[in-house]
């Protein structure tokens, strides 16, 4: 919990901090003479360009000017950077908020959860959602759903609020025929029933694929404020259509106050309006921006230092497309799923997946936005990918003809199409992954206008799908799930570590367990590494004999140079370099390096070496020998190892018949190395 | 009795007491021949030494068990006399003899010492007609029956120890909880005993429950003078093997200490002992009784505590007392003044006691005011897995048992680092910083008892293993690139 700050703000232009209540900061920003802005520097700018790579060790560099910037708040945390953070950089979320708060003590701190998922993929029980929620040190919680299903979070809400934290629901924003005002008012309306009004609470509108032209989001934000005039009403928008800056400027003028930015520095083509420019735009046209500008431009100089290092991260697919307004895919999805083609030898498809996906968007309503976008993006490359995999590049076309008539042409009137374009329409969605069978079934909660049409069903589950609709649920997956038993799950992890988890740790397993257990183990391995070691040197290590990096670690000065990079022998490279001065060699194993396969017990038939020892006895004095196929019985000494001159008998641990011998007499084993398969008689 | 003067030792040992027993030679200016088996081709005993002399393969019977080639081999490089240090053929009366039949001195007691207190039944035969308070138990028992017998016969209760005759150094020996184990433990200590004493006959005695375990140290010479050295406590086992010592013992008072001594001198009197050797007692604190346990007619892992308290080299004294010298001093003239602590440093993993042999890529001692190193090894040598796991003593001492404490707690927490195989040093530093062991409440099991609390509070990180983490990712990634989870 952050302590409520005795001390003033070190900037005279902090008007918002941790430790004021809720209500406090709503009524700060209320009270503004002009608009604020939220930084998106730390998390959605490296999200949307960067593939999330931006490591805190170069991010921390504009703590110290966000200190003194006048933000509303800095958006650091959520999304996928924790994923990633866990995954590619190895650095963890909380590490990452403490460090933040200790060199930017005045900033409101903000995250962006989706609801039930929360920061990973799937929906959570609610106890998982309470746990996790309640032990995250944030300050602003922006809270989406990508089905604008105000009833999930409804348990983020409540815990965030409880705790006196700014909960900011967020609506999915996008245009459509079917996303009216009056659809908006009445998602509005639901979020305000939930936050019991609107003093404790900014809301959000989310435009994550830059889709909101001038006028829509004037009329939007318009609508919305004539109905709530008390409201503060943020306005999140990526840039991709080149539309951003008026956009934001109508968002603006129809009330909204405050808005996503980032350092221009960082701006590529995906990301949200550039800092100084929205401030110089605003400004000229009558609006005031609460900013110290000259600290604004320090942070854009910063990232100049260390973006360098990024390019390697950066979507080799650059530039504006205005398109994104028909295939609607976000920033961050948009350049990740080029890079998926790209890898997948399929970019060439590229062109017709993104039509498939600006016709499926109208048969399938729902808000491209995680975990939505991943849906539609593997749905309908998968489409598109098994025409053209099936029937080559006339298959593409047909497919794309048969979906574009049944949409822009027949007006999504199934009987209006021919016989055979109903039965390939009925296959089309055969093939579909379990994610978008999850949305149909209702796992994700329900969709914004409303279930697809029964003609999908059938598509999609053939003969069970009458079953299927019955089968779907109408429930918010909060009062479909059941608990998880989270001392079970705690027991998992201590299991898969060896030891006692921290309760970080714990939480980090809870969103993503494979990638938490791996995380841990890499950390117990390599340390402090990902936080202490500077981007060139974490990524690419050391070039050239004679080349150092010097850092500190917990206050100490260390120093590591390259001495030498040896041939390889085996599959081993042996680095020499000099720690501290200190010479030391590490042989490093290389992708061919021959592993001597060494059998470890793991079954309850598996007798491993209690000890690392040598083998001085299979057997025992009374039977002698035992060999495979001999019985023995419970207790019965089978093996005795010998280490440092102390004798360790083996006994077996049940009545058994020998299956197999695994070592020879005389041989030197590790602890837990296969010494017997028995089997049970 | 004729003076000689030694002109070069063999010692027929490796390792910790093999360095040890050369530093003492190198101080009095004599010459030493080591002995070394295939695997201890480059261990420090054989670069400390001015001659070298192979011996034979890794396992201890071909090389350090061996007695004709380590007779030989004394021959061989012209040395005149031979130390056995400890463990291997140190209690050997049979290698004391051929020694002797060879023309050389024996630094060490005489054979027929040896054997009179190596035989555990006659040891203790010889304590009672000296008067000195002895464990129930039975002698050169054959089978399980006897043992049920005796326990009948006799109203003993479980546990009870089963023990080597021969043995010594907490080898060959093993506890019994109850009647299921007894034949197993029985099986265990019997071919334990054949194989480390090449002699199977064990006894068995009650084992007395909490007890502490508590010896003194005794030097004499040829011409009837017995010395005590005062007394350590050695309390602090596992699996019946001291982990740490310390002079004086915190259990005792001033009586029972001079008690204790005096019957210790009272015994080895009485058998005729010679050169430096120990007495050692069982002592059951809740009836403030002590029981003879066994006599070590050998130098002692932990006779450096007894130095650092007194002043003396006890080695220095056996040679002296081989050469035919009367000791130098009187009862009287012995002043411990000082608290001296001993932690046994044995490669092997602090959780699981599980031997962890290896290269010791990295080795830094333990320096400043009140530190003794007795080390076995280099920074780059080997620790094969033939043989025992110490390979290095850290001594500390100080004017009260406070002052050593802290001593130690610097050097085991600070100053210490060992890299390339496991140690049990954080577990040595959990102990002496656990708040019974600075109260002195303990008995022999002490970690058993507290293992994981012990466990508990070891050292989570230093800034030094964390560099070294962090040096291995830029290595790596030097050597390979980028990596593809990145």
């Amino acid at each position: 919990m952050a302590i409520p700050a005795p001390r003033p703000p070190v900037s005279a232009a902090v008007f918002a901090r941790p430790g004021m209540s809720a209500r406090d900061i709503v009524r700060a920003v209320r009270s503004l003479d002009g608009v604020c802005l939220t930084s998106v520097g730390m998390r959605d700018a490296g999200q949307s360009d960067f593939k999330n790579r931006h490591r805190i060790y170069d991010l921390k560099t504009l703590a110290p000017y966000y200190e003194k910037m006048g933000l509303f708040s800095a958006e650091c945390h959520g999304g996928a950077r924790w994923h990633v953070g866990i995954m590619n950089r190895r650095e963890n979320p909380f590490e990452e908020i403490a460090l933040l708060r200790e060199l930017m003590p005045d900033v409101l701190l903000q995250t962006l959860i989706r609801e039930t998922s929360l920061f990973g993929y799937r929906p959570y029980p609610k106890n998982v959602i309470e746990h996790v929620v309640a032990r995250v040190d944030i300050d602003v919680w922006r809270c989406f759903s990508f089905l604008n299903d105000i009833r999930n979070m409804r348990s983020v809400a409540e815990v965030v609020m409880k705790r006196g934290r700014l909960f900011e629901p967020t609506i999915s924003f996008t245009a459509a025929d079917w996303a009216t005002d009056e659809y908006y008012l009445g998602v509005v309306r639901e979020i305000l029933d939930l936050c019991s009004g609107t003093d404790e609470i900014v809301l959000c509108v989310k435009d994550m694929a830059g889709v909101g032209d001038i006028k829509r989001i004037y009329n939007l934000i318009d609508a919305i404020k004539q109905k709530y005039p008390e409201l503060v009403v943020q306005y999140h928008r990526h840039i991709t259509d080149g539309l951003a800056l008026p956009a934001l400027l109508s968002a603006a003028r129809a009330g909204a106050q405050i808005f996503d930015v980032e350092e221009d520095s960082l701006i590529r083509f995906y990301g949200h309006p550039p800092i100084l420019g929205v401030q110089a735009y605003f400004e000229e046209s009558g609006i005031r921006v609460h900013l110290d500008r000259k600290e604004a431009v320090a942070a854009v100089q910063k990232v100049r230092e260390w973006i360098g290092d990024y390019e390697w991260a950066e979507s080799p697919f650059k530039g504006y497309d205005h398109t994104v307004t028909l295939h609607r895919m976000p920033g961050g999805a948009f350049p990740s799923s080029f890079e998926q083609a790209d890898k997948g030898e399929f970019l060439h498809l590229m062109p017709a997946i993104l039509k498939i996906m600006s016709l499926y968007n109208r048969i399938v309503k729902y808000f491209d936005v995680t975990p939505g976008s991943q849906i539609t993006w593997v749905t309908c490359s998968g489409i598109v990918n098994r025409y053209a995999k099936e029937r080559g590049d006339a298959g593409v076309r047909h497919v794309t003809e048969l979906l574009t008539r049944f949409v822009e042409e027949q007006g999504q009137d199934f009987a209006a199409m021919t016989r055979p374009e109903q039965d390939e329409l009925l296959l089309l969605f055969r093939g579909a992954p379990g994610d978008f069978k999850n949305l149909l079934l209702g796992n994700y909660g329900k969709l914004p206008v409303g279930w697809p049409a029964e003609w999908i069903y059938q598509s999609t589950f053939g003969e069970e799908w009458e079953q299927k609709i019955q089968e779907r649920k109408d429930l918010s997956p909060l009062d479909l799930l059941k608990d998880d038993d989270l001392d079970r799950l705690r027991d998992g992890l201590h299991d898969a570590l060896g030891r006692v988890a921290s309760e970080e740790e714990f939480i980090l397993f809870l969103m993503h367990p494979k990638d938490a257990v791996d995380y841990i183990v890499f950390k117990e391995k390599y340390g402090e590494a990902p936080l202490v070691l500077p981007t060139g040197v974490w990524r690419e290590g050391l070039r050239k004999p004679g080349d150092r990096v010097d850092f500190e670690l917990w206050g100490k000065p260390y120093s590591i140079e390259l001495v030498s990079v040896g041939a390889e022998h085996d599959g081993i490279i042996h680095v020499v370099m000099r720690v501290n001065n200190k010479t030391r060699v590490y042989p490093v194993e290389t992708p061919r390096a021959k592993k001597a396969e060494i059998r470890m017990a793991k079954g309850p038939s598996d007798i491993g070496a209690p000890i690392n020892g040598n083998v001085w006895r299979i057997g025992n004095p009374e039977r002698g020998v035992l060999r495979a196929g001999d019985i023995v019985h419970k207790g019965e000494e089978i093996v005795n190892l010998e280490a440092m001159k102390m004798e360790n008998a083996v006994l077996a641990p049940f009545d058994a018949q020998i299956t197999e011998v695994c070592v020879k007499l005389n041989e030197t084993v590790q602890e837990g190395q296969l010494l017997f398969v028995i089997g049970k008689i | 009795m004729m003076n000689k003067t030694i002109q070069k030792i063999l010692i027929a040992n490796r390792g910790v007491p093999a360095v040890r027993i050369m530093h003492t030679c190198r101080d009095r200016q004599i010459p030493t021949t080591a002995v070394y088996s295939d695997p201890d081709r480059l261990a420090h005993h054989v670069f400390m030494a001015d001659a070298a002399v192979h011996i034979g393969e890794a396992p201890p019977a071909e090389s350090y068990l061996n007695m004709d080639k380590l007779v030989n081999a004394a021959l061989k490089s012209g040395s005149d006399a031979i130390h056995p240090g400890w463990g291997f053929l140190a209690e050997n009366e049979a290698f004391a003899q051929r020694v002797i039949d060879a023309g050389l001195t024996w630094i060490g007691p005489s054979p027929e010492v040896i054997r009179m207190m190596g035989d555990k039944i006659q040891a203790k035969v010889l304590a009672q007609k000296a008067n000195v308070p002895t464990i129930p138990g039975i002698s050169s028992v054959n089978n399980i029956e006897e043992i049920r017998k005796w326990m009948a016969e006799e109203n003993v209760q479980f546990p009870i120890m089963i023990k080597a005759a021969a043995g010594g150094g907490g080898k060959g020996m093993v506890k019994v909880e109850n009647q299921d184990q007894m034949a197993t433990a029985f099986a265990q200590t019997r071919s334990e005993a054949k194989k480390s004493f090449g002699d199977e006959t064990v006894l068995v005695e009650k084992y007395i429950e909490r007890g502490r375990h508590i010896e003194v140290q005794i030097v004499a010479d040829q011409h009837g003078n017995v010395v005590h050295l005062y007394e350590r406590e050695c309390t602090i086992q596992r699996r019946n093997q001291k982990v740490i010592e310390e002079a004086p013992s915190p259990s005792l008072d001033d009586d029972l200490r001079q008690e204790l001594c005096f019957t210790a001198t009272r015994l080895m009197r009485e058998i005729g002992y010679t050169t430096a050797g120990t007495v050692e007692f069982i002592f059951d604190s809740a009836t403030r009784k002590f029981y003879f346990l066994e006599v070590n007619t050998r130098l002692q892992v932990e006779h450096g505590i007894t130095e650092l308290i007194t002043g003396l080299d006890i080695v220095g004294i056996m040679i002296d007392v081989a050469e035919g010298r009367p000791l130098p001093f009187k009862q009287t003239d012995i002043h411990p003044n000082r608290w001296a602590l001993e932690v046994r440093l044995n490669a092997e993993d602090p959780k699981t006691f599980s031997p962890s042999f290896g290269n010791i890529t990295r080795l830094q001692t333990p320096m400043g005011p009140n530190v003794r190193v007795a080390s076995g090894v280099y920074e780059g040598a080997d620790i094969p897995p033939y043989y025992d796991s110490l390979f290095m003593l850290l001594m500390t001492a100080g004017a009260d048992r406070k002052d050593a404490l802290r001593v130690m707690d610097r050097s085991l927490g600070r100053n210490l680092r060992v890299e390339g195989v496991k140690t049990l040093q954080p577990l040595l530093l959990s102990i002496i910083r656990h708040p019974s062991f600075i109260e002195g409440d303990f008995s022999t099991r002490f970690i058993e008892e507290h293992m994981d609390e012990l466990i508990s509070r070891f050292r989570e990180k230093n800034s030094e293993d964390e560099v070294l983490k962090i040096a291995r990712h830029v290595a790596e990634i030097s050597a390979l690139g980028p990596q593809k989870w990145m």
